[in-house]
């Protein structure tokens, strides 16, 4: 214990010492395996491909917080949604030397070959939700399928096994149709289970477009008890147009994902939102930069590593009071921090 | 033989005149047959609360298109006004009205803004707000670091916000007038016969239309064409604005988005509204019932269970039908 604190204050000397003088070789940490014995001299870089919202930053913090924590030097690209300019932005980052690459979501057939060409230059490379089809690299996942299902377990446990059910669904989005999977999958488990309504739009703002549907939806087919809307701008539009029919003793939404406004949505007073099953994205962002460490350390992380969600119902936010994403994190441990790609050498972001 | 081409003739004024007004009629029987649950009170309000915002956005983008402009940036407008009413409520505490009066200052700003560039600086119509749009999108999420603006959010300097979205505000998005008629289709509509009043019956109006046909005239009439064109991009920002404040208020969240669906649902209204009464210009009354067009379309199907991309099909459609009826057979019969 005391020798993993001095550890930690080494590390955070050395970050001082290299805030205050500029220069990286000052963060010399004793115990840390190569090459993060020099960690300022480490070059790691995120490539983008998504960034607006508030999952994104989230993750974002994530990485640069792992990166502060280990002293390594995190360069940041972001394709903003231009799949071309994104394979560019890893051969950039091959230009410039960098030792690891966390590539952050993209399509498949234009990352491949530029994933491939960065570990022909002995670049270690992690890939979050993009399936680059390489073996060398690690796949940091946050599981689609458990989310669905823990959304879907606690909706059976609260309407029991046979409900009317509204569904909101978008093909062709790889996490959309990884949850989809979960939910064919229950509805043939429990028979009692009827889809009477499948809907969904992806337009801005996706909240406002999807309370327009739910609301033709709702009226269309007033048996509806469930709402299954496993992506919380879904839920959200979802909520919206419950409030507006009334209905909120009627319908209970279930879905995925969270974040503060999301919290504050499911604790109003009435509110037919009541569970949502969710991965931290700070955490993921952690874990990305963990699992790269490990890799530039010469450790295996293993090739798919998976972030576990965690079950959110409204009763837990109010017993716990909980407002925010902070008090989340910080009253539910289990959100908090992940116990995924950890070695014992490293230094965690401080809470 | 004379007396069969006039019927004809006058057969096909009748169809360009009130073509589109029937086959919106017929729309709603077909949904009313296929769906019962279509043609309710309630349902019938919904689709006016439905488009309500994409209709106070065409409503001013068709002040623009009445002086022969285009207003590339009322989504972000509408966006960043949904944003700044946010931000004000929940990160600096302020109260409703004064949230509101800065979300009709930005938008009048902006408009000005435009005007300007497409006045003075001289920059065309379409490159001057499109520009305005890139520098809105990029600005709006500038104070919050990227992030939704909600209750008890954490802000990029680690602090918690404490305000939260004043009552009276969510109000304009949530309430209903005698139980049934959402204040949002109140303030579409009385936006609606502002504008139709303005352009059709006022001097300015019929100013703004003599400059959208013949710029060069009306200036040598001595109509000071650079003012009217600045105004009609501040009707344009200005209307865009109060769709944000309707959005933030029924979402009762500052949400990051470009809008970028906003405008072209908005535009879509506005073009679809030339087709309207066949007068092939644009015009108010025309641009809501496009908007409700789109709407009644949009509802059915949803009951339907048709999927999202049939619905940008079938808008896709109805948008060509009237563009082919504004710019055919309007001009066919004018000859």
């Amino acid at each position: 214990m005391l020798n993993r604190i001095t550890r930690r204050m080494i590390v955070k000397l050395g970050l001082a010492a290299m805030a205050t003088t500029g220069l990286g070789f000052a963060a010399q940490a004793a115990d840390m395996p190569k090459p993060f014995d020099k960690p300022g001299d480490v070059k790691i870089a995120l490539v983008r491909y998504l960034s607006t919202g508030d999952f994104f930053q989230a993750y974002l913090s994530g990485v640069e917080r792992q990166s502060a924590a280990l002293g390594v030097d995190l360069r940041i690209f972001d394709s903003r949604q231009d799949a071309a300019l994104q394979a560019d932005m890893v051969d950039q980052a091959i230009a410039l030397g960098v030792d690891g690459i966390v590539v952050q979501h993209g399509l498949t057939e234009a990352m491949s070959e530029a994933v491939q060409r960065a570990v022909d230059a002995g670049i270690k490379v992690v890939a979050f939700d993009v399936n680059v089809g390489n073996p060398a690299v690690p796949q940091i996942e946050q599981s689609d399928q458990l989310l669905a299902q823990l959304a879907l377990e606690q909706a059976i446990k609260d309407n029991g096994e046979s409900f009317t059910a509204g569904y909101v669904y978008v093909a062709g989005i790889a996490p959309l149709d990884r949850r989809d999977e979960k939910w064919r999958e229950f509805k043939e488990k429990y028979p009692g289970i009827n889809e009477v309504a499948q809907f969904g739009t992806l337009d801005n703002p996706i909240a406002n477009s999807v309370a327009n549907q739910a609301s033709a939806v709702l009226r269309a087919n007033p048996t509806i008890n469930v709402m299954f809307a496993p992506y919380d701008e879904f839920a959200k539009g979802v909520k919206i147009a419950v409030d507006e029919a009334g209905l909120n003793n009627d319908v209970k939404i279930y879905s995925a994902d969270v974040s503060s406004s999301d919290i504050q949505a499911m604790r109003e007073g009435d509110s037919a939102w009541v569970a949502t099953a969710a991965t931290n994205p700070a955490v993921v962002g952690e874990v990305s930069v963990r699992a790269l460490a490990m890799l530039l350390a010469g450790e295996d992380p293993g090739h798919n590593v998976i972030v576990p969600p965690t079950l959110i119902t409204r009763d837990m936010l109010m017993e716990l009071d909980i407002e925010n994403m902070e008090q989340l994190s910080a009253k539910l441990p289990q959100f908090a921090h992940a116990d995924v790609a950890v070695a014992d050498w490293m230094p965690l972001p401080s809470r | 033989m004379a007396n069969t081409a006039k019927a004809q003739t006058r057969f096909r004024d009748l169809a360009i005149r009130y073509g589109f007004l029937v086959l919106l009629l017929v729309i709603v029987i077909f949904f009313t047959v296929m769906e019962p649950a279509f043609m309710s009170l309630r349902s019938m309000v919904f689709i006016f609360q439905s488009v309500s915002i994409t209709a106070v956005l065409a409503l001013g983008v068709t002040a623009t298109l009445v002086v022969d402009g285009f207003d590339l940036s009322i989504g972000s407008v509408a966006a960043s006004s949904m944003m700044a009413a946010s931000y004000a409520m929940v990160v600096w505490g302020l109260g409703s009205v004064e949230a509101v009066a800065l979300c009709l200052l930005l938008g009048l700003g902006v408009g000005l803004f435009n005007g300007l560039l497409v006045v003075v600086a001289r920059v065309p119509d379409l490159l001057a707000t499109l520009g305005t749009m890139f520098l809105l999108l990029g600005l709006q999420l500038i104070p919050t670091a990227g992030r939704s603006i909600a209750k008890g959010m954490m802000m990029p300097d680690g602090s918690t916000s404490t305000g939260e979205f004043d009552k009276s505000f969510l109000f304009l998005g949530r309430h209903r007038l005698w139980d049934i008629v959402p204040v949002s289709v109140i303030i579409m509509l009385v936006l609606a016969l502002v504008i139709w009043f303005f352009l059709e019956f006022t001097r300015w109006g019929r100013v703004m239309y003599a400059i959208g046909s013949n710029e060069l005239a009306s200036r040598l009439a001595g109509a000071p064409v650079s003012r009217y064109k600045i105004a009609a991009y501040m009707i344009s920002g200005v209307s865009a604005s109060i769709g944000g404040i309707l959005l933030a208020a029924r979402v009762g969240r500052g949400d990051v988005s470009s809008g970028n669906n906003l405008l072209l649902d908005a535009v879509a209204a506005a073009l679809i509204g030339f087709a309207v009464l066949g007068v092939a210009k644009p015009n108010a009354f025309g641009t809501l019932v496009g908007a409700l067009f789109v709407g009644v379309l949009l509802q059915g199907l949803t009951m339907m269970n048709a999927p999202y991309y049939a619905q940008d099909f079938v808008k896709g459609s109805v948008l060509v039908v009237a563009l082919v009826f504004t710019f055919s057979l309007t001009r066919a019969a004018r000859r």
